[in-house]
């Protein structure tokens, strides 16, 4: 399997859960567990570039796959994606669990939809929990973020 | 290497800084207790009750212990008189002790019987499957009004009755007042339990260095000094001897904020083993086992004149508190908050309540955001909003005929709470004005018109904040949260570390602090760094709860740092042959007011100090480090104030009920960072409206919950929380460093007077009927309606 | 929470996977999109002894027209059934119901198949199957058969599906001139309290055939044929949804939770019921 652009290969237990391979057996730390049947997101990860809930996939599964965590965004904390950069400038997070599965949801939003309508945010963010922010500030990130990638575009 | 300063000063008190947190939480680079591995670290899974209340006859754990990769397994009588106590001082509180692992009963459906030690989680939930439980259920206490009659069987069975303790006060003009007034209007509010839900659940590593005689535990925690210190006791282990460090977490809420048995687990499990042991509590195990909260039910009268105003206010308070007094609140602390805050924000002179925290065999009880606020002013709103049918007046008018004004304060309340300042009169105004309120009724008929159940409503509260020794003492809790520390250290380089005993876990402190900080020292927050959660670090203090980190903490980094300022101006002061007080900090130097060549770099004094003591004058001691802990006057605390308004529409068919607006205008007094306040009050009004319309724990009738999986209990995602309109005003405090005050949970308070109150509204066109219960499912909601229809043929 | 251990087997072709199936029968469970059994097995409430993953079997993610049918493998995704523009040519309904399911990430894995051999009785896809006449493929090693949604909803959770067998498809009637859709839900993405599909076949302007079926309503979804005659020879009009809706009360008798209790979904089938027949007059067609 490739994970964040990195040919990788485990042998693992077929039951080992996806979200569990990326943490504990790749030191992935930054995808997060919050309720292990696919409800609240934090475990969002991109499968072959699409979202998914890597807490009701099977690591096994991943064979032959790509999956990209959070840590494919950056390069360390000087060299942020301007998804982070928006998420930053705008008080897009709190706490920071629901963060890293926000972030990644947003990605796929955007690269969907670069001009989404607040409505169209909301609905695109709604598998993902914050607990934290009440999603005003995560809105106006998102916003801000398709902004700034549209701008990287244009220049 | 100090930051080269820009040639303006950086002045950070009052601006929308960028959190100095983020950048690592972004990249995922947090360190939350589960990103966190020990060499040996073993894999805990506890056995739990599936009884709400039986004696465990027989535990057999012989198969468990033979699973594959299994090291031990506890059970209650390993563990023995190892147990949380919390007692309060009022008189006739009853005692409980709260077990690390239950021996012998069962007390709720979730208790921790056994804990299974394995090398691998996976291994150690296999073996946890295994262990074998005898019950023998005893009759449930579930329904907490049902708790008190004579014939309800004891949760302890060595108490007199299930209530923790009686509580009652009247006042002494209340029998004659009521006697007087020609008008009242009664109501039962009913506020189903649930609970903060932080995203995280909780976690814990026990570490135990046999050789070092070291146990440190990392846990999910909002008071790690209080832990460490109701550990050390409830264990017997030498405080000095503990260390507890909580980094990274996931939210608490108040959720994090008490002492619990799988925290005395882990430790003990370490200490036998002496192997780190780590616990991850799994979110089914979250919603069982971590503390509850906001199950309130009130009968309350308010009696008034013919203008609406209120001048007597009876109230019997009853709070569902499961079967333990939980550390370090004791279970007093929900019912004495809300005898005390029930008054709300208005001039009402009499006052007679009772107040009963029961002991029931649901979930323990612990904090969440408010506390009993929300319940109370749930029920105060509720009633204004009567009061302004009975007299036909507008609810906005009501409330304008009872609030506190700026005459008035200080102003003792009925409930005996001293409201420093506030702004309630203006604060709503400012609200009706950006909100065109007028404009909003008329549209409402025009929407009536077309058939749309349409409804407004309104909430208002002030908020105690930041309260600190004399108010903790009032509530006769055994540790008096009186004061929180920082100690600030300046280093050679000139950069600053503040070690603080309160804790962070979404609050952005790392940057408040350090904005507090930085000012009285011409620094730049880039060049100071925040330090909290481990008990090794700041001398003591409690913890982050009840808004008062940034008053206390940020106060106490304030003074502090103002402390250092001092060392620092009179060791340039001897050097440049000066006054101390004609020394001035500004863009990253120090010199002499009037002639800034005469001075030092910011950096080159610090080194002076450490490096060059024979240039420090005598009697002053060459190091740059001040230690505060602040207790902010007057200690019954400073009190932040709210309006916030909702515009629904409720479905006639559904009962689902649709915000269409929401706004606030909140007086916090003067924001540090206002970025950071307005994202407090959004997270709160978003779990406001979970409590008015989601969130619920739903038991059955022999105390089994039901609501094990986010399937069941419902949070609200981003398409049901609405934007949100905030407006300031900014109200001083009197008293405080700064004039500030605190502001964390306040927009979670009213969302559910509010939107109860916009729905009863809403459903007026139909009929009249008192909508006195949250949270309004939309089942719920139907059945209103059918009242309303069946009121409105009668 | 962890699942309980369980041996995994990932067939490249359909054959093989059903001599997996063949060989293990009721030890054995498929697994698609897993949306909703991995939740249930993480829980352990679900604790198969062999997971048959389904998701190398390329030929199963086809869909496609054939005749008067949309044929939909047992791999096509919600996504796909959300965002495929030749699906929605011939069975525009797909997409307005796959916007209903979860969010994104479960729209990307889960699958329509899936859900239709869960049997959730509050799930889409079964209710749509029942309107539209779907035809449900089975397959075991050596033969295949195919059965009517409409017998294939046995009870909570359970279809005529043997141990041994593979859903391979199912196909949905393109032919049905109207139809409608109305799902109430305690939020976005949640699973259906209760949802109607309505499905007729118009003549000058007056219902010859009408279909519609529930989710949330019972121990599985269920058609109502009483309101479904109720609905033939009306128009599609506000009086036909009143007049249909009442019909459609009287017919079921559905089972409470802490979501709903009886009284109240008995009162929300009229509810829905009245809304789909109104959704499917003001979509036209």
């Amino acid at each position: 399997m490739k994970v964040n652009g990195k040919e990788t290969t485990r042998e693992v237990d077929p039951r080992r859960l996806l979200v569990d391979f990326l943490r504990h057996d790749l030191q992935l730390t930054g995808t997060h567990v919050g309720c292990e049947h696919g409800v609240c997101g934090a475990c969002t990860v991109l499968f072959d570039g699409e979202t998914v809930r890597s807490c009701i996939m099977f690591a096994v599964q991943a064979d032959g796959h790509e999956v990209e965590t959070v840590e494919s965004l950056a390069d360390g904390p000087d060299d942020l994606h301007p998804i982070q950069v928006a998420f930053w400038e705008n008080h897009g997070l709190q706490c920071g669990f629901c963060t890293p599965g926000m972030l990644m949801a947003t990605k796929e939003l955007l690269e969907e939809n670069p001009d989404p309508a607040e409505e169209e945010i909301r609905i695109a963010l709604a598998g993902n929990i914050c607990r934290c922010t009440g999603y005003v500030h995560i809105v106006s990130a998102v916003r801000a973020a398709a902004a700034g990638m549209a701008a990287e575009r244009m220049s | 290497m100090v930051s080269e300063s820009p040639t303006q000063s950086p002045r950070f008190f009052g601006s929308r800084v960028k959190r100095v947190e983020d950048p690592r939480l972004l990249v995922g680079g947090g360190r939350f207790v589960d990103d966190i591995e020990k060499v040996g670290m073993l894999h805990a899974s506890f056995v739990r009750s599936v009884e709400a209340r039986a004696r465990i006859t027989r535990i057999d754990t012989s198969e468990a212990e033979r699973m594959p990769g299994v090291v031990k397994v506890f059970t209650g009588s390993d563990f023995s008189g190892k147990e949380v106590r919390c007692v309060s001082a009022y008189d006739g509180f009853q005692v409980s002790a709260y077990p690390a692992l239950a021996d012998g009963e069962a007390r709720f459906n979730g208790e921790a019987l056994a804990m299974v030690i394995a090398e691998d989680p996976y291994q150690a939930e296999d073996a946890a499957e295994r262990v074998i439980v005898d019950y023998e259920p005893l009759p449930a206490v579930v329904d907490a009004e049902k708790a008190l009659l004579e014939d309800s069987p004891l949760v302890h069975e060595e108490w007199r009755s299930n209530a923790f303790v009686e509580r009652k006060y009247k006042s002494a003009g209340f029998d004659d007042a009521i006697e007087k007034l020609p008008h009242a209007v009664s109501g039962r509010f009913v506020m189903a339990r649930h609970s903060g839900i932080p995203l995280e659940t909780r976690a814990a590593i026990g570490d135990y260095d046999t050789a070092g005689r070291m146990l440190t535990l990392w846990t999910t925690t909002q008071i790690p000094y209080l832990i460490r210190t109701g550990l050390a006791d409830a264990i017997g282990l030498p405080e000095n001897r503990v260390r507890v460090i909580s980094p990274d977490v996931g939210g608490g809420f108040g959720v994090k904020g008490q002492l619990y048995p799988e925290e005395l687990a882990c430790s003990l499990a370490s200490i036998d083993l002496g192997r780190p042991v780590k616990w991850v509590e799994d979110r089914r195990e979250h919603l069982l086992a971590s503390h509850h909260a906001r199950e309130h039910t009130h009968e309350a009268t308010v009696y008034f004149d013919d203008d609406g105003v209120v001048h007597a206010l009876e109230a019997r308070i009853v709070v569902n508190m499961g079967p333990y007094s939980v550390f370090p609140w004791t279970s007093t602390m929900d019912t004495g908050m809300a005898m005390g805050i029930l008054p709300g924000p208005y001039k009402i002179k009499d006052y007679s309540v009772l107040g009963f925290p029961v002991a029931t065999n649901k979930t323990p009880y612990g904090a969440y955001r408010g506390v009993s606020r929300p319940a109370a002013c749930f029920t105060i709103e509720r009633l204004m909003d009567q009061v302004a049918r009975h007299r036909g007046l507008d609810p906005a008018e009501v409330r304008r005929r009872n609030y506190v004004t700026q005459a008035d304060y200080p102003y003792t309340s009925a409930g005996g709470l001293v409201y420093d300042s506030g702004s309630m009169i203006e604060s709503q105004e400012l609200l009706l004005t950006e909100t065109d309120y007028e404009g909003l009724r008329i549209w409402q008929e025009e929407a009536r018109a077309e058939g749309r159940l349409i409804g407004i409503g309104l909430g208002a509260y002030t908020e105690q904040t930041a309260h600190a020794t004399k108010e903790f003492v009032q509530r006769g809790v055994p540790i008096v949260f009186g004061y929180e520390t920082s100690t600030l250290r300046l280093d050679p380089q000139g950069t600053l570390v503040i070690s603080s005993s309160i804790h962070n876990h979404g609050q952005g402190l790392e940057t408040t602090l350090a904005q507090m900080a930085a000012d009285a020292l011409g620094m730049d927050i880039a060049d100071v760094r925040v330090d909290y959660g481990d008990t090794a670090q700041a001398a003591y203090g409690s913890g982050t709860f009840a808004s008062r980190s940034a008053v206390l903490a940020g106060g106490a980094a304030r003074r502090a740092s103002e402390q250092l300022r001092d060392q620092l101006a009179r060791v340039a002061a001897h050097n440049l042959e000066a006054s101390p007080d004609d020394i001035e900090f500004a863009d990253g130097r120090v010199f002499v007011k009037g002639s800034p060549e005469k001075g030092y770099g910011f950096g080159e004094l610090c080194r002076i100090v450490y490096h060059r003591p024979e240039l420090v004058p005598e009697g002053q001691q060459p190091i740059l480090e001040a230690t505060v802990a602040y207790d902010a006057p007057p200690g019954t605390g400073t009190f932040t104030n709210a309006t916030q308004l909702a515009v629904v529409e409720v479905d006639p068919g559904t009962g689902g009920v649709e915000i269409l607006r929401y706004a606030i205008v909140e007086d916090c007094g003067p924001m540090i960072n206002p970025l950071i306040v307005e994202g407090q009050i959004f997270g709160g009004i978003a779990q406001g409206i979970g409590s008015a319309l989601y969130e619920e724990f739903v038991y059955d009738d022999e105390g089994h919950l039901l609501t094990t999986t986010f399937m069941d209990y419902l949070l609200p995602g981003a398409p049901e929380v609405p934007p949100i309109e905030v407006f300031h005003l900014e109200t001083p405090s009197p008293f405080t460093v700064s004039g500030i005050k605190g502001m964390g949970e306040g927009g979670a308070i009213a969302p559910g007077a509010v939107i109860a109150g916009a729905v009863e509204d809403a459903i007026s066109t139909i009929g009249m009927v008192m909508v006195g219960e949250i949270p309004l499912t939309p089942e719920r909601v139907r059945r209103y309606i059918d009242l309303a229809q069946e009121a409105a043929s009668r | 929470m962890k699942p309980a251990p369980f041996e995994y087997h990932a067939p490249d072709t359909l054959a093989d996977a059903l001599d997996v199936l063949a060989q293990l029968g009721a030890e054995a469970t498929p697994l698609a999109g897993g949306q909703s059994l991995a939740p249930l097995m993480n829980l352990r409430l679900a604790r198969p002894l062999n997971i048959v993953d389904l998701n190398r079997i390329e030929s199963l993610s086809s869909v496609r027209v054939e005749g008067d049918l949309l044929e939909v493998g047992a791999l096509v995704r919600h996504s796909v059934m959300e965002r495929s523009d030749d699906v929605y040519r011939a069975f525009p309904v797909g997409r307005v119901v796959a916007a209903f399911i979860g969010y994104p990430a479960i729209r990307h894995r889960g699958t329509v198949v899936g859900s239709i051999a869960h049997a959730d009785p509050a799930a889409e896809w079964p209710c749509v199957a029942l309107a539209f006449d779907a035809e449900i493929t089975l397959a075991r090693a050596g033969s295949t058969r195919t059965v009517p949604a409409d017998g294939f909803f046995k009870t909570m959770l359970t279809t005529v599906r043997e141990p041994d067998e593979l859903i391979t498809q199912v196909a949905f009637s393109t032919t049905f001139d109207s139809w409608g859709f109305h799902e109430f839900a305690r939020r976005y993405g949640d699973f259906a309290v209760i949802a109607a599909a309505v499905a007729a076949r118009v003549s000058d302007g007056i219902v010859t055939e009408a279909r519609i079926s529930l989710a949330g309503a019972g121990d599985r979804p269920m058609r109502l044929l009483g309101a479904e005659a109720v609905l033939t020879g009306r128009s599609l009009d506000g009086d036909s949804a009143v007049a249909v809706a009442q019909a459609s009360v009287d017919l079921v008798e559905p089972l409470g939770d802490i979501h709903g209790s009886a009284g109240y979904r008995k009162d929300l089938v009229g509810v829905a019921v009245e809304r789909a027949v109104v959704d499917a007059a003001n979509r036209g067609g």
